[in-house]
């Protein structure tokens, strides 16, 4: 399903990915692993058609998303993808179900069908009791439920997670980990960029891929 | 130099360096340019082609509003030379002038045809028109840079103190010049050519033929433009002997000009490019109505002043 093929990434003179080749298949649920500034987040940035490769290709379902225009990308984001970010990324002074509808602001849905998407969501990452409230009043857990509802609205069949423990107690890491697996079930792509321990032990996890100074070291 | 001049020099110095900019990195595009590749080069140079795409967008939607701008400023400049009436006098008043004008001409068509092309390429994944987008501005770019030339010889050449031709002498149809015998056409065959290639367009709409609604629509340009001065202006004017095509554009006639060359000119823009752009079913059909509607404005517009004169009066001039 995703294929990137000799693909590098230099920001001016860092090189931050250095030829890597990486198939990841419908439906797997891939952890990347690596330290800060490994690679990870450049990886998920190019699947996401959020930047170009410097060199390289990148496939998602055989179409080049590398060599897709910018107005083509956002497209194809809002169609395919689904972005969990390390800091959430929600509009503080919105409430819960405004930023849960925000992607699907430019597809002018009529508002039964965004009444649909919305409870669907909100039911399956249980935030539907806090749906009025404004994120900035949210605790960690409650916004990352609702970031996680966001990703979800558009029903994307890739998710990419950047750090998504990263802000999380154990405790909330652990709800969160239930989540994915959960996602996994409904058989989305999934992956996952992080150094954080507890992902490295899961049953449901088909593959560890480990990035090092832009290298994929195994897989 | 009046402010409209300065402000036409200041734009044409910028249209000119950016153009030159757009033009290197077109010829840099179309030289190294290999969609399937996944280099460096290769994306540097599709980062490079959206800006180029930008830059010329940019210049040729300017140029082609300022279109209007010059004709009014050549209407403006008419009040400081000695004999002229309206802005005919000044296109006359240096031997750039005419050139001038038809190339303007020529350019709008030719800068909104990029436009079309670049609007069409934008909105394919593949941007199945880059090549060529590319080469027409190659070509346009010339075209563009010669406008700019011309322009800046007319204002320069323009003698204040000298007396020039009027509009009435400049487009007398008794002078024996090839002007007088294109004005002094058979009404009756010009005005028969003119409802009758209007009629090939509704036809050509109604059998949706874009070749023949094109082809009909570049012929209605030309001959429209001709009974126009020929023939519907003397009505506007109410004057049979008076053939300006600049006048129209006076207060006098209630600016009626800019309305009538707008009408015909964004008419037969949208009907031309149906031929020469394959467009998706539903932009062509938008375009067909776009052109049929504006083509129809004019010919109700235009009809409208002989008819009217012809009721009030009850004979013909």
């Amino acid at each position: 399903m995703i294929k990137l093929q000799h693909v590098s990434k230099i920001y001016d003179d860092i090189k931050a990915l250095d030829s890597i080749d990486l198939e990841i298949g419908e439906g797997e649920l891939i952890i990347l692993k690596g330290v800060s500034g490994s690679g990870k987040s450049t990886i998920l940035s190019l699947i996401a058609g959020l930047l170009k490769p410097t060199s390289g290709d990148v496939l998602v379902e055989d179409k080049h998303i590398s060599k897709l225009p910018d107005h083509f990308c956002s497209r194809y984001r809002r169609d395919n993808i689904g972005f969990i970010f390390q800091k959430y990324n929600l509009i503080p002074t919105l409430s819960v179900r405004d930023n849960i509808l925000l992607p699907l602001v430019p597809l002018n849905l009529d508002e039964k069908a965004l009444h649909v998407k919305l409870h669907s969501v909100m039911k399956m990452f249980d935030i539907e009791h806090k749906k009025d409230v404004r994120v900035k009043s949210l605790s960690g857990g409650e916004q990352q439920r609702t970031a996680i509802a966001r990703a979800n609205v558009n029903n994307p069949k890739i998710i990419l997670a950047d750090e998504p423990t990263a802000n999380l107690d154990e405790k909330l890491s652990c709800e969160f980990i239930q989540i994915l697996k959960e996602l996994k079930t409904l058989n989305k792509t999934i992956i996952v960029a992080t150094h954080d321990p507890l992902f490295f032990d899961l049953d449901f996890v088909d593959r560890i891929v480990e990035i090092h100074n832009g290298k994929l070291l195994c897989s | 130099m009046t402010p409209e001049v300065i402000t036409i020099d200041i734009l044409n110095l910028l249209f000119a360096f950016f153009a030159t900019f757009a033009f290197y990195y077109s010829v840099k595009i179309l030289y190294r340019y290999d969609r399937n590749a996944t280099t460096p080069l290769q994306y540097n140079l599709e980062k490079q082609s959206y800006l180029v795409s930008v830059v010329i967008k940019f210049i040729f939607y300017t140029k082609v509003l300022l279109f209007i701008f010059f004709i009014f400023t050549l209407d403006d400049i008419s009040n400081i030379l000695p004999g002229a009436m309206c802005g005919a006098g000044v296109v006359n008043a240096t031997q750039y002038g005419t050139y001038l004008l038809i190339l303007k001409v020529i350019n709008l068509y030719i800068f909104a045809y990029w436009l079309a092309l670049n609007s069409e390429d934008m909105k394919s994944e593949q941007q199945i028109y880059l090549q060529l987008k590319l080469k027409v501005y190659l070509f346009a770019y010339f075209l563009l840079m010669l406008e700019i030339g011309l322009e800046s010889l007319m204002f320069l050449s323009i003698d204040t103190k000298s007396v020039v031709d009027c509009c009435g002498s400049i487009f007398s149809t008794t002078d024996g010049t090839y002007m007088a015998r294109l004005l002094g056409m058979n009404p009756i065959i010009l005005l028969g050519s003119f409802y009758a290639l209007f009629t090939c367009i509704v036809v050509a709409y109604r059998v949706r033929n874009r070749y023949l609604f094109s082809l009909m629509n570049l012929l209605f340009v030309i001959v429209a433009l001709v009974s126009l001065i020929s023939f519907f202006g003397t009505y506007i004017y109410e004057l049979p002997t008076h053939h300006c095509p600049f006048c129209l554009l006076q207060k006098d006639y209630n600016y009626i000009g800019y309305l009538l060359y707008i009408f015909l000119f964004v008419g037969t823009f949208f009907g031309i490019v149906i031929g020469v752009i394959s467009f998706k079913k539903e932009e062509e059909k938008s375009k067909y109505k776009v052109s049929l509607f504006f083509t129809t404005l004019y010919v109700l517009l235009v009809s409208y002043y002989p008819l009217a004169y012809f009721l009030k009066n009850g004979v013909w001039l």
